[in-house]
């Protein structure tokens, strides 16, 4: 007996996103998922966004890796709180992590940043009851990476070019890589950042400022 | 094989509400944008099955397009090459349309 069944593969996980979103909607969180291959600059990115903040803010940030809290202590030093999620094995940060990491950190946060585990595929299928997604894209990469993993770049509303202080080093085509983002995602917008030098950190930050 | 463990979860909760029931095969869609690669997918799911109490459940794939809609003249397209703009009309100004899916069409049971 074939019995039709019209749910989705991770309804269970899509369930937990979705209460996460009504729970950030309610208090005016901005929540954004960062997510990039490994080595990017996700990390660096938040270290000079924290960096940037007046202490009054209230920012919060879940950074996720497969072993390791290298990437929380990095990131700890800001004054900011900030939880490591180590997945112990799994590419991605799940709709569960997420609620279970929130649990340790007080509810007051106004912007709230998921930094994914590094991984350009298995992300992009976990809703994590984000408002925006971003895309950290690294010049040392090639420009056919939105190409090569459509479904990430397709789901992102932003992407970031990092490292653009390498430029000079590196055979790495700007606008190439800005024309295939476009391709799988018409809409994305597009920053231009060296965490190393600041320069472009000031475009992200009014990107992230306009969403709040 | 995250994925792969919840489809097996899915189908071992639906099995459980038909007392008796045996799951033999499983339908799924699944998009080109969904970030699932379907052999990968299936490699996994077999995997998972063999020599489980699910043995010998069958998977079904179907594999859905990368669609958008023309806002001017609201044909939907398939996506070739990467090409979001309009096949029919030309127009650049065209939206999501399909190509997410990572979701169940039917679960096929043997009743006692």
């Amino acid at each position: 007996m074939r019995i039709p069944l019209e749910r989705k593969v991770l309804n269970e996980n899509d369930r937990i996103a979705a209460g996460l979103r009504e729970r950030f909607q309610a208090r005016g969180v901005f929540c954004l998922n960062l997510i990039s291959s490994p080595g990017s600059g996700k990390t660096s990115l938040l270290e000079r966004t924290l960096e940037g903040f007046d202490k009054s803010r209230k920012v919060a940030v879940l950074t996720g890796d497969i072993q390791t809290d290298n990437d929380a202590r990095r990131l700890a030093r800001f004054g900011f709180p900030v939880r490591q999620i180590t997945t112990g094995g799994a590419c991605h940060l799940d709709a569960s992590m997420v609620e279970r990491a929130l649990t340790d950190i007080a509810d007051d946060y106004q912007i709230l940043f998921l930094e994914n585990v590094g991984n350009l595929v298995c992300p992009t299928s976990y809703d994590l009851g984000e408002d925006a997604r971003a895309v950290v894209l690294s010049v040392t990469e090639g420009e056919d990476k939105p190409l090569k993993y459509p479904a990430t770049f397709h789901h992102a509303d932003l992407m970031v070019l990092n490292k653009i202080d390498l430029l000079p080093y590196v055979p790495f085509q700007m606008e190439l890589a800005r024309e295939n983002a476009r391709r799988v995602q018409p809409e994305i917008e597009i920053v231009d950042v060296s965490c190393t030098t600041g320069e472009g950190l000031g475009r992200w930050r009014a990107w992230l400022e306009a969403q709040l | 094989m995250s994925i792969a463990a919840s489809v097996l979860d899915a189908v071992r909760a639906e099995t459980a509400l038909r007392p008796g029931a045996r799951a033999v095969r499983a339908g799924l869609r699944i998009g080109e944008l969904s970030g699932v690669e379907p052999d990968s997918l299936r490699f996994c799911l077999e995997a998972l099955v063999a020599g489980s109490d699910l043995e010998p459940l069958a998977f079904e794939l179907e594999l859905r397009p990368w669609k958008r809609r023309c806002l001017d003249c609201r044909a939907e397209f398939r996506v070739v090459d990467f090409n979001p703009n309009c096949p029919v009309c030309g127009s650049a100004s065209t939206e999501a349309a399909g190509g997410d899916e990572m979701e169940f069409s039917y679960l096929e049971v043997e009743e006692p």
